[in-house]
């Protein structure tokens, strides 16, 4: 490895903690909102370390998220929490073969609001935020066969550009409201092995060979989607959504993708402290 | 409004900036498994270079040659045959292709060649009172040579197995390691069982893997090195290994090990090699393809996937066979007692 490669490298691992390390700065914790739920969807994985084809099943996603308000920027910024914890159970079209994968990514971010409202407390009909997250997934992929390749690891330490849009709809006075939001990693480390790089001499060896890469969108296009409608139910507000996240690599000549689509559900608690 | 607008925008030049990370389809035809077959191991296969240099195997001009005897009439039989016939050409044992109705092999490392072992006349030399630890068999002979024998690296073998028969063996004159018929298992195995035969950080080899889809696309080979036992007891007498052509793979890589050990004897026949570790991939009709992946070179740098020669060359005598004689073990106790 280059030095000037392993001192950017060490240099965005640097500002991705520091990222981290600020989520308890400037939180005023007077408008929170905690949210908790749980999905089933459809899972599509090539990972070409491991076979060339696709393969495809079902796929569970849980999501813990925390939004709330800061004191940053005449407190118009705010600040998102979120666990996002997955597991596919795949099989190849053959349907001889089963795969196994799973993973957990967890993010800080933080959001310019753009209205007089904003997106923990919309206030307004329309509710823009726009900012940047710290992210950090750890993961695993498992194809049900011996050899010295069964399984590739995955992780990644990212700053992702991210979006969202709030609409509150009332129908019969009650209010709905819809939420967009779109992230992007954009430039950041990530983990693979070498094209044809085995795990005895990573980890037994302890030989690297372009393990640790600069992951940018040029090599890493990946993006995530959700769309929730918060439904209030009496003093409750219950959560649907849709989780769509499109997972993509090309380094060191191994390509990879994890498309999931995951219909969700779960419930929303406020706090707001005025 | 103008707000949404941008952020419409934005999401819009972000989609159309993201393409989607795809293989090419696939193709569940009789000519697409071939064409598949071909192109993972054209694009994985990490011995082409070698293979052309020993055995002349040229992989375009295989495929010119087996292409023609694929058609679509054809029984899944019928183009498993084609599909081994076409591997066979690496004559490599760790080349297989795998269907529910059979196991795709070429096995002429061992099977062309003498056994030079057998099996109930090296059971009369362990008798009934021998013990095991993890897979390991072992018994003190009546000259007090010890005798260890080791048919596999899929056991779990640990420094603590090892300790506890070299301990048992600990007042023996010599030892012998039989591992003729070791096919081979985990690699971390047999180095355990080898670091025990050394005081010194050894070099033994070095590695290399490849780094991309040309044929010869290939890291710069890297050293490995056999540290000492840290944990237990370490052999300081001689000790012999009896190999045939049988010994392949993880206890070809043992026997690597073992030749840059001080006090160790490399007896019998050339081990039948296996020095490329197996990677395993699939082709579109579900069956599954195991190729040599990782390249292992000896401490010297050459291949030794072909095998490795002994120290000492033995081959059985008819008349010990006869005698009901193993001439290994009998040569291997001649040389123990004599280096004492």
């Amino acid at each position: 490895m280059r030095p000037l490669y392993i001192i950017m490298c060490k240099g965005l691992a640097t500002v991705s903690m520091l990222l981290l390390s600020l989520c308890a700065y400037g939180q005023d914790n007077k408008e929170v909102l905690h949210s908790s739920m749980i999905g089933v969807g459809w899972s599509n994985i090539l990972d070409t370390y491991l076979s060339p084809y696709n393969y495809t099943g079902t796929d569970l996603r849980i999501q813990r998220e925390t939004m709330r308000m800061t004191t940053l920027w005449n407190g118009r910024v705010s600040n998102q929490s979120l666990i996002d914890v997955n597991g596919a159970i795949n099989e190849n079209h053959a349907g001889n073969i089963d795969e196994y994968a799973g993973g957990i990514r967890y993010s800080q971010g933080w959001f310019y609001n753009f209205n007089e409202g904003n997106v923990v407390n919309p206030v307004s009909k329309w509710n823009i935020a726009a900012g940047l997250a710290a992210s950090g997934y750890l993961g695993v992929v498992y194809i049900d066969r011996s050899g010295n390749n069964p399984a590739q690891a995955k992780a990644d330490l990212m700053i992702d550009a991210s979006a969202m849009a709030t609409y509150d709809m009332v129908i019969a006075r009650h209010h709905y409201l819809w939420r967009y939001q779109v992230s992007v990693p954009i430039m950041g480390i990530a983990f693979s092995p070498n094209y044809g790089q085995s795990y005895y001499e990573t980890f037994t060896l302890g030989n690297s060979d372009h393990n640790v890469l600069f992951a940018y969108p040029g090599n890493m296009p990946s993006m995530r989607h959700k769309l929730t409608l918060d439904i209030p139910i009496r003093r409750y507000t219950l959560r649907v959504g849709y989780v769509a996240q499109f997972n993509q690599s090309t380094f060191n000549h191994l390509k990879y993708h994890q498309y999931s689509h995951n219909f969700m559900i779960g419930f929303n608690k406020y706090l707001y402290r005025r | 409004m103008k707000n949404i607008l941008s952020l419409l925008i934005l999401i819009s030049s972000l989609l159309a900036f993201h393409s989607c990370v795809q293989e090419e389809d696939y193709d569940n035809s009789k000519q697409g498994n071939f064409e598949a077959l071909w192109k993972v191991m054209d694009e994985h296969y990490c011995f082409f270079d070698y293979k052309q240099q020993e055995l002349g195997v040229d992989w375009d001009e295989v495929h010119t040659r087996y292409a023609t005897k694929v058609n679509e009439k054809m029984n899944n039989a019928q183009l498993f045959e084609v599909l081994c016939n076409m591997l066979a050409e690496l004559k490599d044992g760790h080349v297989n292709l795998s269907a529910p109705f059979d196991f795709g092999r070429n096995w002429s490392f061992y099977e062309d060649y003498p056994e030079n072992y057998n099996d109930s006349i090296a059971k009369l030399y362990l008798g009934h009172n021998y013990q095991i630890a993890s897979g390991l068999k072992y018994i003190t002979l009546d000259d007090n040579i010890g005798y260890v024998r080791c048919e596999t690296f899929d056991e779990g073998i640990g420094d603590g197995n090892v300790s506890v028969m070299l301990q048992s063996l600990a007042s023996c004159n010599g030892l012998i390691i039989d591992i003729r018929g070791n096919g081979g298992g985990q690699l971390t195995k047999a180095q355990t069982l080898a670091s025990h035969f050394t005081n010194e950080k050894l070099l033994v080899g070095y590695v290399s893997h490849k780094t991309g889809k040309g044929r010869n696309d290939l890291s710069t080979p890297e050293a490995i090195y056999l540290d000492p036992a840290s944990d237990g007891i370490r052999w300081q007498k001689p000790v012999v290994v009896l190999t045939n052509r049988a010994v392949y793979s993880a206890a070809n890589d043992f026997v690597k090990c073992m030749k840059q050990c001080p006090h160790a004897t490399i007896m019998g026949a050339p081990t039948g090699g296996g020095s490329g570790m197996p990677f395993n991939s699939e082709l579109p009709n579900g069956w599954s393809v195991r190729y040599s992946a990782v390249i292992f070179y000896d401490a010297q740098m050459r291949h030794t996937e072909f095998g490795i020669s002994p120290d000492i060359p033995l081959s059985m005598s008819g008349a010990d066979i006869a005698e009901k004689k193993d001439t290994y073990i009998e040569k291997a106790r001649e040389y123990l007692l004599n280096s004492k």
